[in-house]
């Protein structure tokens, strides 16, 4: 069952669809529809709202403001975000004002007759203005450093300094935010959400409806992607649903469209990373010193967890035995930048991939090279923070896959192709992941799991995981029927409601799996510790009866007892037992055969004023090669090929690891391709849906695209040694950019060095190549 | 006159009318009818997770089952018409084999998509049954060109699709009884349609004197004829004339007539079509409606409707002026022929087309000549231009003996570069030549900046696409 191919516990009600999505649901006879009213502007004072004209509209059911909120804020680490705009204005398009009707064409309509006054203020769109400003979210307490970075860099043989800069990333999960509220008896709410986080959702609700947190029930079936943009987010559009439901007595529901999902909710956030690097002829770095700089936009949201991922992930593969990384998140006028796969991690680790890039351009080798030889080697070697980076996997990744993906020759083959004057030119880069897991925040390192037995042997699993597609219910849901030895379909993962489980993490960080399928492993256990102590009773002999019934006093798990093909059997006596069976008995006996655990991830802590301790449980590690062609006369990419290698210790399940592998790829080469978010001068995010912001599309995934695990059986740090996927492989996409840089390269004068910003958009690097063959850009 | 829209779903006839026919089918289906497996995403026809098939009524039989955007599409339109959605696909527990394949490849995960891509997928199965063609990864990907997914990166839908057994899939004719539909329809005997609602109205006339004499009558209705752009209009809340034209049940504008003298195309015909019949007379201009859109939208829209909408960044129009396209125009005072270069006047969208007139053909003259087409987006398929380019030429002895370049999205209207084309007349090919092209196409184009790309980045594409044509048709004479 463990590490057996499946199919995903709701892939058939997918394909025939079945599977119910929140606006899937049936209206109620008097349910309302919810609208919301934003600002026109990204920064300014708010005089008024009128919905004087709004309220002749014949469908027109009422309005909520600021004014009824009990509490006016949220955020996730800080409470400094308005939920509705009291005065301040602080970005395009926040919400400002609520209202309800019945009728979803109504919605449109009435939004146009609403007013609203405002004081225009200058608003900051940059990081340099905010810079310039002061105006700060969020400041690492101390840099990272290891060595001496100063020597380091004055005494190396050659230095590059430059600024690496990447753009924002628009989720794009397939069902926007979405939220259905229904107010029930004694004040209480049960708000259906597309969120990652019920727990969360359900304390914003409580908060901005000033209700204790037993009257609200947050449930969540499963959300159409997450991607980390329903981390926190998710949370005030549910409390909007919400309070209409509690102020109508009414069921609300709130579903944005696609359009105002893009323009309202955060991203990705843009860094704009300042580095000097020392080398030695080789391309041995010999100290980096790197600040990282973020954009917040207008609030904290999780921006400080997000910077201090990207530090982390600043060394990219590479060990860095002299340097400095520091951090910094400004605070400016843009949408609250937010969670986004990989949280901060691809910002720090492509700016170092980049660096590398650069020099090997600058001595005039093969960028692989040079990675090879900057890559964690061993199993004792510290990273910048203090951990040690144990259980390393790099080298053979590396070499492996340069190997099996016959880079040398294709190396050759591609410095041929670029002698060609046929308006063409290729690039190959090989790039790695080193991805930390765990929270790192350790508090969110916990889980828990409600396990129900049925009378017929089949099992009601309850954890705070979300499914968002991941496959993370079909993962516990192998994990549970292996435990019992019982068959996959004879487990149900139960809709994910806090009303079972509670003061859960996000389904974040990759964790799900490791951190809600560890819970449910311990939950079994306990199941299965009392069923060993009845089976032996049984096995031994003794009688239940009237007068008399088995005593279970609670032992741990009898190893002679082995639970599979739905039958218990003592290993030694060979005396054996049916699973339904047992239950049956432990039930009449009055044996609990309903279990509930808790998980937290052992050994963690980690201060950041100290930058000391254990930030990580472990790594997953991945390399991946990939090649693009591009054309000199328009900056079309193509990405001919794409070999990835990845460590997922032993995967639970291997088409859902590859289809996450896939997934993740895909969507960080639309990050540093085409995914290109343009705003107006006034800050009006003008790629608002897809006709304009370009995702990538069946045709732009690589035309060989090969996916290999490396076997690794020693993650004895996890449940079933197994690793999370989520996040590491999304890194990976970095090297389709890393590669236009190198087919760049072949275009560049001697001393001069490719300087692309990301997303390298067609009009980006034809641009370059303008610039590398003619001395200046068109831009 | 019908006051009613007739259609089937799923096997069951509906009979559609007032507020029901002014609906977009998704929101008829999943809110009138519960049938939520289609979804909604960008009600803009970019995502296809609304993908239904439908299978149109003609001549009294019932046409291919064709993938088409459910969110822009209105149920009035759908009148004679078989809609097959993901629900439909399953029949009495037996799953349809891309339903099986998607399932087995681990196509779907979050499963939003998943509808969109069932329907797009069943789609292909179905076309490439009937034609007896096998399916091929690249047949995969383009039937999929109009499914967006964020989850999977594709690579396990691409297997799912590659797997589909044709011998495991039943065509749809057959699971549905399509000879009852059509009877159904036959006996339906107008087949003009008239419905009103609210203060909007939606006529669907039969024949075109009827068409002439409402266009007459309502100088400013909206004429729709695939709604690929009104439905997107319609759901990003831009307001659109509260009477609707449509040439829907109008038989003979779907027929494209492929003479000797030119490729006549009627104001219905989808682009679907007309990417096959073009593929002999045409080819260039198959390979770029082949760029053009998804299938989803290319079995809905037409070529008059990209025409009349004149936008700047049409795709077709570049090629269509160097092909010197002619349109025939009609009204109540009869017919016209318009030269597509003359039909376009200087500004934005401003059109030789009156009120109480409307474009029913478009022809193509298959004159001598060889076509050029290029298309620069952000993103290759399924995008709008940055920059479109089209060439028409003749080269005899090393030298132009005719030739005529188009470019769009370079100012207000798609326009020819007639100085560029005028100085390439009668000179002989050479890197020299092209260059000085490249230099002289700055002085007549007049860009904007926007999202898709800055105006210096547009004057850029214009001198490239130049010298990139000038080195294929060079790299081509010397073979």
């Amino acid at each position: 069952m463990i590490g057996k191919n499946i199919p995903h516990d709701s892939g058939l009600a997918h394909v025939t669809g079945e599977s119910v999505f929140i606006d899937d649901r049936p209206m109620l006879s008097n349910e309302v529809h919810v609208g919301m009213i934003t600002s026109p502007v990204a920064k300014g004072k708010l005089l008024g709202v009128s919905f004087d004209k709004a309220s002749s509209h014949e469908d027109f059911l009422g309005f909520w403001t600021a004014k009824d909120l009990a509490n006016k804020n949220w955020g996730t680490i800080v409470h400094d975000q308005p939920i509705l705009v009291e005065s301040q204005i602080s970005y395009m398009d926040e919400v400002i004002a609520l209202f309800a009707c019945k009728d979803r064409s109504s919605l449109l309509e009435i939004k146009q007759l609403v007013e609203i006054d405002i004081e225009e203020e200058t608003p900051i769109f940059s990081i340099s203005e905010a810079k310039a400003k002061e105006s700060i979210i969020y400041k690492a307490p101390k840099a990272f450093e290891q060595g001496d970075v100063k020597a380091s860099l004055s005494n190396a043989p050659h230095t590059l300094e430059g600024k690496f800069i990447c753009g924002g990333q628009e989720h794009f999960y397939m069902e926007s935010q979405a939220a259905l509220a229904y107010p029930g008896e004694n004040g209480q709410i049960e708000v259906h959400a597309s969120s990652q986080h019920p727990s969360e959702t359900q304390r914003v609700i409580s908060e901005a409806l000033g209700i204790p947190l037993h009257h609200v029930v947050c449930v969540v079936k499963r959300m159409g992607g997450g991607f980390g943009g329903k981390e926190s987010q998710a949370a005030p559009i549910a409390a909007y649903a919400a309070l209409v439901a509690t102020k109508l007595n009414r069921a609300a529901r709130l579903i944005l469209s696609k359009d105002d999902d893009m323009k309202i909710t955060g991203k990705r956030h843009p860094f704009e990373n300042d580095y000097k690097v020392g080398f030695d002829k080789n391309g041995k770095i010999l100290g980096l010193d790197i600040s990282l700089q973020a954009d917040g936009g207008a609030y904290a949201d999780l921006s400080a967890s997000i910077l201090e991922r990207g530090m982390f992930h600043a060394d990219g593969a590479y060990y860095l035995k002299n340097c400095s990384i520091s951090g910094i998140c400004y605070r400016t006028n843009n949408h609250p930048n937010t969670a986004f796969r990989g949280f901060g991690g691809p910002q720090g680790n492509m700016t170092i991939e980049s660096i590398i890039e650069d020099i090997a351009q600058f001595l005039g080798k093969d960028a692989f090279e040079i990675r090879k030889i900057n890559a964690y080697q061993g199993n004792n070697l510290k990273t910048p923070y203090g951990q040690v980076f144990e259980n390393n996997l790099l080298p053979e990744l590396f070499s492996g896959l340069y190997d099996k993906s016959d880079y040398q020759k294709r190396l050759k083959k591609i410095e041929d192709f670029n002698k060609l004057d046929n308006g063409k030119v290729k690039g190959l880069s090989m790039t790695a992941t080193k991805f930390g897991i765990a929270f790192t925040a350790r508090f969110l390192n916990q889980g828990n799991a409600l396990l129900n037995v049925q009378l017929d042997g089949s099992v009601q699993a309850s954890t705070g995981a979300t499914e968002m597609g991941q496959g993370v219910n079909t993962k516990i849901q192998q994990i549970v029927a292996h435990a019992f030895g019982i068959e996959a379909r004879s487990v149900q993962l139960m809709t994910t409601s806090t009303e079972k489980n509670s003061n859960t993490s996000p389904t974040a960080a990759s964790s799900g799996s490791d951190i809600n399928g560890a819970a449910a492993l311990k939950a079994c256990n306990m199941i299965k510790g009392r069923l060993c102590e009845l089976a032996n009773l049984i096995f031994q002999g003794h009688k239940s009866d009237d007068l008399q019934e088995y005593e279970i006093k609670g032992k741990e798990i009898d190893p002679n007892l082995i639970f599979e093909n739905g039958n218990i059997t003592h290993k030694k006596t060979k005396q054996k037992t049916t699973f339904v069976e047992l239950i049956n008995t432990a039930y009449l006996n009055r044996v609990s055969v309903s279990g509930y655990a808790h998980f937290k991830t052992p050994g963690l802590g980690f201060s950041k004023e100290k930058v000391e301790g254990k930030a990580f449980n472990y790594f997953t590690q991945g390399t991946v090669v990939s090649e693009v062609t591009l054309c000199e006369y328009t900056g079309d990419l193509k990405v001919d090929r794409t070999d990835i290698f990845m460590d997922l210790g032993r995967t639970l399940n291997p088409g859902i690891d590859q289809g996450q592998v896939s997934g993740a790829f895909v969507q960080g080469m639309g990050w540093v391709t085409a995914e290109n978010l343009v705003y107006s001068d006034k800050g009006n995010l003008l790629t608002h849906s897809p006709t304009t912001y370009k995702i990538p599309n069946i045709q732009d995934t690589p035309r060989v695209f090969n996916i290999d695990f490396i076997k690794n059986d020693d993650n004895d740090c996890t449940v079933h040694r197994s690793k999370a996927v989520g996040e590491p492989p999304f890194i990976l996409g970095i090297s389709v950019w890393t590669a236009i840089k190198n087919a760049l390269s072949f275009r560049a004068k001697k001393g001069d060095l490719v300087n692309i910003t990301s997303p390298a958009t067609n009009e980006i690097i034809l641009n370059e190549l303008t610039r590398l063959k003619e001395g200046n850009g068109f831009s | 006159m019908r006051n009613f829209a007739l259609c089937y779903i799923n096997g069951r006839p509906h009979e559609i009318t007032g507020d029901q026919a002014f609906m977009t089918v998704a929101e008829y289906l999943r809110y009138e009818k519960g049938l939520t497996g289609t979804k909604v995403v960008c009600s803009e026809g970019d995502c296809g997770a609304c993908t239904i098939l439908v299978s149109r009524f003609s001549s009294g039989a019932m046409g291919e089952y064709k993938s088409i955007n459910s969110c822009i599409s209105f149920m009035y339109l759908l009148d004679r018409c078989h809609i097959v959605t993901v629900e439909g696909l399953k029949q009495e527990n037996h799953i349809h084999e891309a339903q099986q394949k998607m399932l087995d490849s681990h196509g779907a995960q979050c499963g939003f998509c998943t509808p969109g891509f069932i329907c797009a997928m069943a789609g292909m199965a179905e076309d490439l049954k009937i034609s007896g063609k096998p399916i091929t990864e690249q047949k995969v990907k383009n039937y999929l060109t109009g499914n967006l997914c964020r989850c999977t990166g594709y690579s396990p839908i691409i297997e799912a699709g590659k797997s589909i057994d044709l011998t495991k899939v039943k065509i749809l004719g057959n699971v549905f009884n399509d000879k009852n539909i059509a009877q159904t329809f036959t006996d339906l005997k107008d087949t003009s349609l008239l419905i009103e609602s609210k203060g909007r109205e939606a006529f669907l006339p039969g024949t075109l004197n009827e068409v002439v004499e409402y266009k007459t009558k309502n100088k400013k209705c909206s004429v729709t004829s695939g709604a690929t752009d009104l439905g997107v209009q319609l759901n990003k809340g831009h307001s659109v004339q509260g009477k609707i034209l449509s040439l829907n049940n109008l038989t003979e504008a779907y027929e494209i007539l492929d003479t000797e003298k030119a490729l006549e195309i009627g104001a219905k015909a989808s682009l679907t079509d007309i990417e096959k019949k073009c593929e002999k007379s045409f080819p260039e201009f198959s390979q770029m409606l082949h760029l053009f859109a998804s299938p989803q939208i290319k079995n809905k829209g037409t070529l008059v409707g990209n025409i009349v909408n004149a936008s700047p960044i049409a795709d077709t129009i570049p090629f269509l002026m160097v092909a010197g396209a002619e349109l025939d125009i009609v009204s109540d005072s009869g017919k016209r022929t318009v030269d597509i270069n003359d039909f376009y006047q200087p500004g934005y969208k401003k059109l030789d087309l009156k009120d109480d007139e409307l474009v029913s053909k478009v022809s193509i003259p298959k004159t001598s000549g060889q076509f050029k087409l290029y298309k620069v987006s952000v993103r290759k398929d399924l995008d709008i231009s940055t920059v479109t380019f089209a060439a028409k030429y003749e080269i005899e002895n090393n030298k132009f003996k005719s030739i005529d370049i188009a470019f769009g999205g370079v100012g207000p209207k798609v326009l020819k570069v007639s100085g560029v084309s005028n100085t390439a007349l009668g000179q002989t090919l050479s890197a020299d030549l092209f260059s000085k092209l490249a230099d002289d196409v700055i002085s007549e184009v007049t860009p904007m900046s926007d999202h898709r790309g800055s105006k210096e980045f547009r004057f850029k594409l214009c001198q490239n696409l130049l010298l990139k044509f000038g080195k294929e048709i060079m790299n081509k004479a010397l073979v």
